[in-house]
């Protein structure tokens, strides 16, 4: 049986431009070079990796945000690379992304019920009546008081236009989220509520996340399968568990031992491991 | 045991503002000795920051103001002082790194300039003299090839590299105390790592103080001998840092820690974190009692700390606490309390 | 409880009803995260209260809202025709029976300076609203598509920033015959727009980056509804701002060409025609000349005020987090 997403080969490049009056190109960055994995139905793959390691690219190049340069991504057997117009639009109702900075990623002129039920204004889906009831549902399902359905995103906290993301996210029933970077932008209490939001409604609905993140610890609180990016490529992939207890790439046993360990009794023995890891990986 | 380097008593910086006053720092005391470090932890609106900045008075004036308190900095009251004094003290005496080194260093001038105008600021010697010093700070702080990058401007640098020449330039007059506002919240994990241990190494060599605050645990642990914890506005724990890891007592500490992703927590996946419901406070109209109370597990009735405000109270030697409610009562019953 | 869409036929996998929420209970008292809004302000209000506490901008508010309520009301309220030709009463100076004087024709310049002011305002307006739509519509599209059409736009819009409004302001009057109100809006917007569609596309570029807009295509959007949903209504505050910023120009424009004789012409009434009346008789009857000059001075110190501080309330930078 196939994966609910298969992604191989995936490279994505930025050209850089110069030029006075018309801008040529005259190099390229290659953010992402030649990623492949596959997320099952149900199940979250950890992306994790530190900032310019292409983490987030990946995940937009894999709905399509961004085009590819190259490599193939297959969602439900559809190959989505060679999608465009209509069919991607409805590829689209199956696949949804959740960002990283709650504060820019509600439209500021949009009511929050608006904001909610936009995807199903986009696909034409119920009437009018439907639609309002379903955007409470929505909301409902993530926490989020269904009664301020005609207030604002300014007025609310980081942590509840997170929920509004989430709920819009959800309103087309996908079977596949990616998260960006979800939780990085919120206080460590406001974290663990939407960690556990998200845990649940994995298995409330069958949802597969695609959780791209920086911060270890929240990546393995959530994922069943990790994916450890570095300049662009995936250094090592496995079960959570064995990368976090028995990484074997340099680069991951590295940032293992950076991440800092709220203990401080374990704190000299991590110093002392971490120094050698980093000499080693040259940083 | 000499007299601590800093000492701040029961600062309140208020923000007066179209909507009302917000107590932002509402009655906080610490104290810091020489060549320790005391990490000030809390979350968005604890009011850590401006703890930090009413400290060497760089809060915005206008909104702004230190309405009462004191803070004893080797004798002297620098809430007392004229900006002018304080500026004399700012640098030389008591310097402090900042968050986002991009909007901290100048980008149109080199690291040269800035290392050279902070060190002549403070000691009157000739540029040359400045130079090499400077070159001799940026070695210090680990930058490779330092006498060719001096000539860099930030922008060629990564995050890190800037953090550090932040902190070098903190370090040229030799300040007694540090202070480091959120020093590596913006930095990649593994880079935050290296400037932690730099920071650490520095404060051992030279001798100084240290005021780092975060909002992450990890970063405490790390680098923290003695940790505050605060919440809206108030300090709620303060405790060593071992004591405070191995047995936290205020409640909001405690769920703090079990909020935590633990990296190496083998049921993790499949456990649910201890989430805190609710929000902290509005700091325009901050409860009347506790004001941890409307979040916490432990809130009741009897003893009314949702009406009364508790006092920082010292448990055990060195562990305070504001609460009525600290782990270690809450183990035993209460006399008088049906089993 | 509310109806499930699949019962509507909507076609979509139904949200399980659950009775209970999904987080262990809070114990009493406690709020969960789900709570009221943390600030109950409006963007609007906040730009209002903002706005208000720059002195000048209130004044000139008032002042300008004062000028078109005169224009307004005042001809219809008027004692005096404003056609009517007294010779009697030609050139006086200002009384308390004309508060402005008379012009040469002895007509009550208190009610012509209002009815030219209808004019004047008029053609301002008009011809802003056709800057900004021609502007808007440019700088957007070269702002949303990007690449290849942004850069040609651009090029094309460089090589006509250089070239005067006046001049082709002359020739479509010269070609269409001047005096009627449409053609000084055409005349005057024609070659007015190039910093508004700049603008706007400097504006539609920096919010393209934002991560709603790219929400509104991760979930499907087509880029019409991006660009009139997403896009315009938050370039909003930039294009109250460039209207205030461009009135100014078209009304002085306008008084210009009247002046020069190839806009309004007599006997109606426009502040430029007017002083162009006034021109030859100011030796004797200055006044004729200094009113509607004076008017149209006052006109834009009010649109430069109110621009100021339309540009402070709605600046995002000041904006309290």
């Amino acid at each position: 049986m196939s994966a609910l997403l298969e992604v191989r080969d995936l490279v994505k490049r930025f050209p850089v431009k110069r030029g006075l009056f018309f801008e040529r190109t005259v190099d390229y960055v290659e953010a992402v070079g030649g990623v492949s994995f596959d997320i099952a139905a149900g199940e979250t793959l950890g992306l994790v990796g530190e900032s310019g390691s292409g983490k987030s690219t990946t995940g937009y190049c894999v709905l399509q945000l961004m085009r590819p340069t190259s490599g193939s991504v297959r969602f439900e057997g559809r190959e989505l690379t060679e999608l465009s117009g209509e069919e991607l639009r409805r590829v689209r109702r199956n696949a949804q992304i959740v960002f990283q900075d709650p504060y820019a990623s509600l439209d500021p002129r949009m009511t929050v019920g608006n904001i909610v039920a936009e995807p199903l204004v986009v696909h034409d889906v119920g009437t009018r009546r439907d639609r309002r009831a379903r955007v409470r549902e929505l909301l409902d399902v993530v926490g989020f008081d269904p009664v301020y359905v005609n207030r604002y995103p300014h007025e609310f906290s980081g942590g509840q236009r997170q929920r509004i993301g989430i709920a819009r996210a959800l309103a087309l029933s996908p079977r596949l989220i990616v998260c960006d970077e979800p939780v990085s932008a919120l206080d460590v209490s406001i974290q663990a509520q939407i960690i556990n939001l998200l845990k649940d409604l994995q298995a409330e609905f069958g949802l597969a996340y695609l959780f791209i993140a920086h911060d270890l610890a929240v990546v393995r609180s959530v994922s069943d399968r990790i994916a450890v990016m570095h300049h662009g490529r995936i250094v090592e992939t496995g079960l959570a568990k064995d990368v976090y207890e028995r990484p074997k790439d340099p680069y991951t046993k590295a940032l293992l031992a950076s991440v800092p360990v709220p203990d401080p009794a374990r704190m000299q023995e991590r110093k002392a491991d971490r120094r050698k890891l980093q000499s080693a990986v040259a940083m | 045991m000499s007299a601590p380097l800093l000492e701040v008593r029961d600062l309140r910086t208020h923000f007066f503002t179209r909507e009302g006053v917000v107590n932002a720092v509402d009655g906080v005391s610490l104290s810091v000795d020489r060549g320790r470090t005391l990490g000030v932890v809390g979350e968005s609106g604890s009011g850590k920051s401006v703890t930090a900045l009413s400290i060497i008075g760089l809060i915005p004036k206008p909104p702004a103001r230190i309405v009462s308190g004191e803070v004893i900095f080797d004798g002297r009251d620098l809430t007392t002082l004229s900006e002018r004094q304080l500026e004399d003290v700012r640098g030389e005496r008591i310097a402090m790194i900042f968050q986002d080194p991009m909007t901290s260093l100048n980008p149109t001038l080199t690291i040269e300039t800035q290392l050279v105008e902070t060190i002549r600021r403070h000691t009157d010697v000739p540029r040359r003299e400045a130079r090499r010093r400077a070159i001799e700070l940026l070695d210090e702080v680990g930058i490779p090839n330092p006498d060719a990058r001096i000539k860099d401007y930030p922008h060629r640098l990564s995050g890190g590299m800037r953090q550090r020449v932040m902190i070098a330039i903190a370090l040229s007059c030799e300040p007694d105390l540090l202070i480091a506002d959120e020093p590596t919240t913006a930095l990649d994990v593994t880079v935050q790592a290296q400037v932690l241990d730099l920071l650490d190494d520095l404060r051992r060599e030279h001798d100084m103080a240290m005021i780092v605050i975060t909002h992450d645990m990890g970063v405490i642990a790390e680098v923290a001998d003695e940790v505050a914890v605060m919440y809206a506005g108030q300090i709620v724990e303060h405790a060593s840092a071992a004591a405070l890891f191995a047995r936290p007592e205020h409640p909001y500490t405690e769920a703090l820690l079990g909020a935590l992703p633990q990296l190496e927590d083998h049921a993790s996946r499949s456990g649910r974190l201890t989430a805190i419901p609710g929000r902290p406070p509005s700091l325009l109209d901050p409860p009347p009692g506790c004001r941890f109370a409307a979040r916490c597990l432990y809130a009741g009735e009897p003893d009314g700390c949702a009406e009364h405000p508790p006092e920082l109270r010292e448990l055990r030697p060195g562990h305070l606490v504001r609460s009525e409610h600290p782990a270690s009562e809450r183990a035993r019953p209460r006399e008088g309390a049906p089993a | 409880m509310s109806s499930t869409p699949q019962e509507h036929g909507v076609g979509l996998a139904p949200l399980r009803h659950r009775k209970e929420r999904r987080y262990p209970t809070p114990p009493d008292g406690v709020q969960t995260d789900a709570g009221a809004p943390i600030r109950a302000s409006s963007l609007w209000r906040d730009a209002w209260y903002r706005y208000i506490r720059n002195r000048a901008a209130v004044i000139a508010g008032v002042a300008f809202l004062a000028l078109v309520a005169y224009c307004l009301i005042w001809p219809i309220v008027s004692p005096y025709d404003p056609y009517a030709v007294d010779f009697s009463q030609a050139s006086d100076g200002p009384s308390l029976a004309h508060p402005f004087g008379t012009d040469q024709f002895g007509r009550d310049l208190f009610t012509r300076t209002a009815l030219g002011g209808r004019v004047s305002i008029g053609i301002g307006f008009a011809a802003t609203f056709v800057i900004l739509t021609i502007g808007v519509t440019y700088g957007a599209i070269a702002g949303f598509l990007g690449g290849f059409v942004d850069n040609g736009l651009m090029r094309v819009l460089d090589a006509l920033y250089g070239l005067p409004y006046l001049p082709f302001a002359i020739i479509v009057l010269a070609i269409f015959g001047g005096g009627n109100f449409w053609t000084m809006v055409v005349a005057l917007s024609i070659a007015s727009w190039f910093t508004t569609a700049r603008i706007v596309r400097g504006q539609i570029i920096t919010l393209k980056e934002n991560d709603y807009v790219r929400a509104a295509h991760a979930v499907g959007a087509r880029w019409l509804r991006v660009l009139g949903r997403h896009l315009l209504p938050n370039t909003l505050g930039v294009l109250v701002i460039a209207v205030f910023l461009e009135l100014p120009g078209v009304i002085l424009g306008e008084a210009f060409l009247s002046f020069i004789g190839l806009g309004i012409s007599p006997p109606d009434a426009s502040w430029g025609s007017m002083a162009q009346d006034g021109y030859r008789a100011y030796r004797t009857a200055p006044h004729i000349i200094i009113v509607p000059s004076v008017a149209i001075a006052y006109l834009i110190l009010c649109a430069n005020f109110i621009a100021d501080g339309l540009r402070d309330a709605l600046d995002p930078r000041t904006r309290e987090t």
